[in-house]
């Protein structure tokens, strides 16, 4: 529970750091340690293969472009916070967090990683909903961006 | 997975969705936005472990797990060809150009 306990106030404290930081790279940096850190705490409970996904997926591959990114646009931005909105936030997860200590959840023991059983008639039409918005984000994407060349193009 | 380990989680994970709202709504160009919407994909992430010991079949977890990680990752990607198109378009990143939304069918 205190490595749990550390690793947790870690990623709450880069997250920290995200928001008072005013140079987008250092944000960036500390995003990405922040993932690492979620990340960490699948791999304490033996949770291996969500920690490569999340380490391999968001910080490998989101992660290095955000942090292109905010290196290529690194400037300090002012704030337009109201910081009004913080207590009805903190007031719902404080109700949130107090419901789910009260519930009482089943305890188990050590989580077997066990695909397979997944793919059942049942989640196949989930998946296939998920290839659908995939398929469609991407032509979205396509559409953008031949939009833009078109318009470059009648520009020139 | 003991009841005080999953009220460390969900708090540290509410903490964080806190953190990534308050830079969202705190900024002013849309890098910082993405920086933000990451953070809270995070804090998603984090909520999504006590699912392994709150549900029988561990497998339909993993299931959720995996779809949320590539569905996030789907998301953020349209959002950084989006920041790029944006930049070239406005010739900056402030949200403050961004004054429409949506796309013309």
């Amino acid at each position: 529970m205190l490595l749990l306990s550390a690793l947790a106030c870690t990623a709450v404290l880069t997250s920290l750091v995200v928001l008072l930081t005013r140079d987008n790279f250092y944000a960036s940096m500390f995003m990405s340690a922040a993932m690492i850190m979620v990340a960490t705490i699948y791999a304490l409970f033996d949770l291996q293969p969500v920690f490569v996904l999340i380490v391999f997926i968001f910080v490998g591959a989101l992660g290095i472009v955000t942090v292109a990114l905010a290196a290529t646009y690194r400037f300090a931005p002012g704030r337009q916070i109201s910081w009004l909105w913080a207590l009805p936030v903190v007031i719902t997860a404080l109700i949130l967090a107090f419901s789910v200590y009260a519930t009482q959840l089943a305890p188990l023991g050590k989580i077997q990683f066990a695909l397979q059983g997944f793919i059942t008639p049942e989640y196949l039409l989930l998946i296939i909903f998920l290839t659908s918005l995939t398929v469609l984000l991407l032509l979205s994407v396509l559409k953008m961006g031949l939009k833009y060349k078109d318009e470059e193009g009648g520009e020139s | 997975m003991q009841a005080t380990d999953i009220s460390i989680i969900y708090a540290a994970s509410f903490a964080i969705l806190l953190i990534g709202y308050l830079t969202a709504i705190s900024s002013k160009d849309v890098i910082r936005l993405l920086i933000s919407l990451e953070l809270m994909f995070g804090a998603v992430f984090m909520s999504l472990l006590p699912l392994f010991s709150a549900i029988s079949n561990a497998p339909a977890a993993f299931g959720i797990a995996i779809l949320t990680i590539f569905t996030s990752s789907g998301e953020l990607l349209v959002l950084i060809y989006a920041i790029i198109t944006l930049d070239r378009q406005k010739k900056n990143i402030y949200t403050s150009s961004v004054t429409i939304g949506g796309d013309k069918l």
